[in-house]
């Protein structure tokens, strides 16, 4: 009795976790396994027939190999966003805690307006075309570093305000430049936060569906996300092989959730803990 | 050499004067102490000889050379500061090297510099170590190899020790003393402790409020301070004062009264004062003297007995408190009266405007 007084909060949750996170995936795993027909029926039911292996390969193949056009255009996609968010945001966040100026409040405005307002897609398709910048793949990444640097700015500037200014000081005096303190000094010490800045960001571009299909229009553009649209129509969707290639895209962001679990959550609450 | 000169330095921050024009002269190889109490401006005065601060007017010399604008790594200077300031992600030997890294100083001569300023602080054992595995004073002396290792015309202290226990902060006291000694640099360094100003300084500067106070050698500044502020602030315990009137002035004599005093015969400039006038006596706790026909006399409110000497807190009759540093072992009783003498005239008369009359 006290047993289950004490511990059913706990059971409570994990339930609820295992309801909300774990049955999903399970189902993904188990519909990827079945053949065309069984998996039509989208019921949550042991397969009678695993062919997991022929659908990775259907999957893989079809259109001319184009998941692995669009892993290489995601894989491109990510790694320059999240290093130019790294860079640019860190660096804002730098200057923003360490320069008072006039023009603070004004920009931390801007900061938070670029979190709140939602963006206009019309316009910015224009303002793209206009920069020759439309369906290439370096307009997007110019777009995601936009739409993220906000939060990334946000995570930067408090973490940074835990860093005393008489190490800036310290490394100015032992004849540091401003690019100095900022690489050798405080770069280093910003390790947590941007462990926790790659991983956030880096999943949420590899996982955005929305911009791609915006900005990224054209054959050999895909990003993983919108090669889904690969077996799903009006009149017939392949459910075996749309569940196939949901697992294989959702890989990659779980590694790099798994591999830095730890330092993410280091790097949230060390922002808070130190005032 | 390097000698430092500043004049008529002023800071501001918008309307609010910091340093209130400050003019000094420190010459080559001297220990100068900046000492004042909180917000005196001390730090801020550091930092602009350091070049962290802006000089709002007036001019800076370093060795000869005016170093208003000059970007603080080609001033010849090293700065160790109140929180150590160590670089949290580099061992202590990175820490050494950062400056004569970033210098481009060839690789052996890096080398054999930093093991010298190991050798000189005796931590050649803890070169590897990340600053977070050293204790408080072994961090204090990685921040100063980082300055010694820079070979600086000028070292710049900010309050160095007040994150060390007491133990340790005499220690290290010391050592500061041997290093300016061997490396015989010009070194300018700020406290509020004033027994660290007396101990360690070839010469006080007093800050208060932004202005100079007064400038001299430990000991002038103990036996002749120039007004009230400085004879409050320099000599532990502080300075008793009371106000007096003038009764009589006779040549280089005053005789003065007061509440708290019996008529007393004074030694002191005696220029511009006339019968009559009020003005302000003070006199060390260690000059007065238990002494039945002295002309002071107050209860005793409290008594430390501390074996070698006897500080005694005196009401005396105005209310005002004193406090007498007694030769010896006494007994006192709680509210016992006292009758103290002044020592070979050891009291100091400072005019209306708070400055010391003192016989030229």
């Amino acid at each position: 009795m006290s047993l289950i007084r004490r511990h059913w909060l706990s059971v409570v949750a994990i339930l609820v976790s295992f309801v909300v996170f774990v049955i999903p995936f399970i189902f993904i795993v188990l519909t990827a396994m079945k053949d065309k027909r069984q998996s039509a029926l989208l019921d949550f039911s042991w397969p009678e027939k695993f062919q997991l292996w022929e659908n990775i390969v259907d999957v893989i193949t079809t259109r001319n190999w184009q998941l692995l056009t669009a892993f290489i255009n995601s894989t491109i996609l990510t790694v320059a966003s999240v290093t130019l968010l790294v860079v640019f945001a860190a660096m804002v966040g730098f200057v923003l805690q360490r320069r008072r100026t006039r023009w603070n409040g004004l920009i931390n405005f801007l900061i938070l307006a670029g979190l709140m307002i939602p963006p206009a897609i019309v316009p910015t398709i224009w303002l793209l075309q206009a920069m020759g910048l439309f369906a290439k793949l370096h307009g997007l990444i110019l777009i995601e570093v936009a739409y993220h640097l906000p939060f990334s700015i946000l995570l930067y500037r408090a973490f940074i305000a835990t860093i005393p200014k008489d190490l800036d000081e310290a490394a100015i005096i032992d004849g540091a430049r401003p690019l100095d303190v900022f690489f050798r000094i405080i770069m280093p010490l910003l390790w947590p936060v941007t462990v926790t800045n790659i991983v956030v960001q880096s999943v949420t571009i590899f996982n955005d569906f929305t911009n791609p299909l915006y900005y990224l229009p054209g054959r050999g553009n895909e990003t993983v996300q919108l090669t889904l649209y690969n077996f799903q129509s009006q009149f017939n969707t392949s459910y075996h092989l749309l569940f196939t290639n949901i697992l294989l895209i959702t890989i990659p962001p779980l590694i790099v959730f798994l591999f830095f679990n730890r330092q993410i959550v280091a790097g949230v609450t060390a922002g808070a803990v130190k005032g | 050499m390097a000698g430092l000169e500043l004049k008529a330095i002023q800071k501001s921050y918008g309307a609010v004067e910091v340093i209130k024009g400050v003019n000094l002269e420190i010459s080559h190889g001297e220990f100068v102490v900046f000492v004042g109490p909180s917000g005196c401006g001390k730090s801020t005065l550091l930092r602009m000889i350091a070049g962290l601060e802006d000089i709002s007017a007036g001019e800076l010399w370093i060795a000869g050379k005016k170093c208003n604008h000059v970007e603080p790594r080609d001033r010849g200077i090293a700065m160790v500061f109140q929180s150590y300031a160590l670089y949290p992600h580099m061992t202590v030997y990175e820490n050494f090297g950062f400056g004569l890294k970033l210098a481009k100083t060839p690789k052996d001569v890096r080398d054999r510099k930093i093991r010298d300023a190991a050798r000189i602080l005796q931590m050649e054992h803890l070169l590897d170590r990340k600053p977070s595995q050293l204790s408080g004073g072994q961090r204090q002396r990685v921040a100063i190899g980082r300055a010694i290792v820079r070979q600086p015309e000028v070292f710049l202290f900010d309050e160095p020790l007040s994150n060390l226990d007491a133990a340790l902060r005499v220690d290290m006291r010391m050592e500061l003393a041997n290093l300016h000694r061997d490396l015989g640099s010009t070194m300018i360094y700020v406290t509020h402790d004033q027994v660290e100003a007396m101990t360690l300084a070839d010469k006080i500067v007093v800050l208060n409020g932004g202005v100079v106070q007064q400038v001299g050698s430990p000991i002038e500044l103990y036996q002749r301070p120039e007004n009230l502020f400085v004879a409050g602030f320099i000599g532990s315990p502080k300075m008793n004062f009371t106000e007096v009137t003038i009764d009589s002035i006779n040549g280089g004599q005053v005789t003065v009264s007061g509440a708290d005093i019996q008529p007393t015969e004074l030694s002191a400039d005696t220029t511009g004062l006339g019968e009559g006038d009020t003005v302000t006596l003070g006199t060390r706790p260690h000059d007065l003297l238990a002494d039945a026909s002295g002309n002071i006399s107050g209860h005793v409110s409290l008594v430390e007995r501390l074996g070698n000497e006897t500080n005694v807190s005196l009401k005396l009759r105005s209310g005002a408190t004193w406090l007498v540093v007694l030769d010896g072992d006494r007994e006192l009783r709680h509210g016992q009266e006292l009758q103290l003498g002044i020592e070979d005239q050891k009291a100091m008369i400072f005019d209306a405007a708070g400055q010391a009359r003192h016989m030229a």
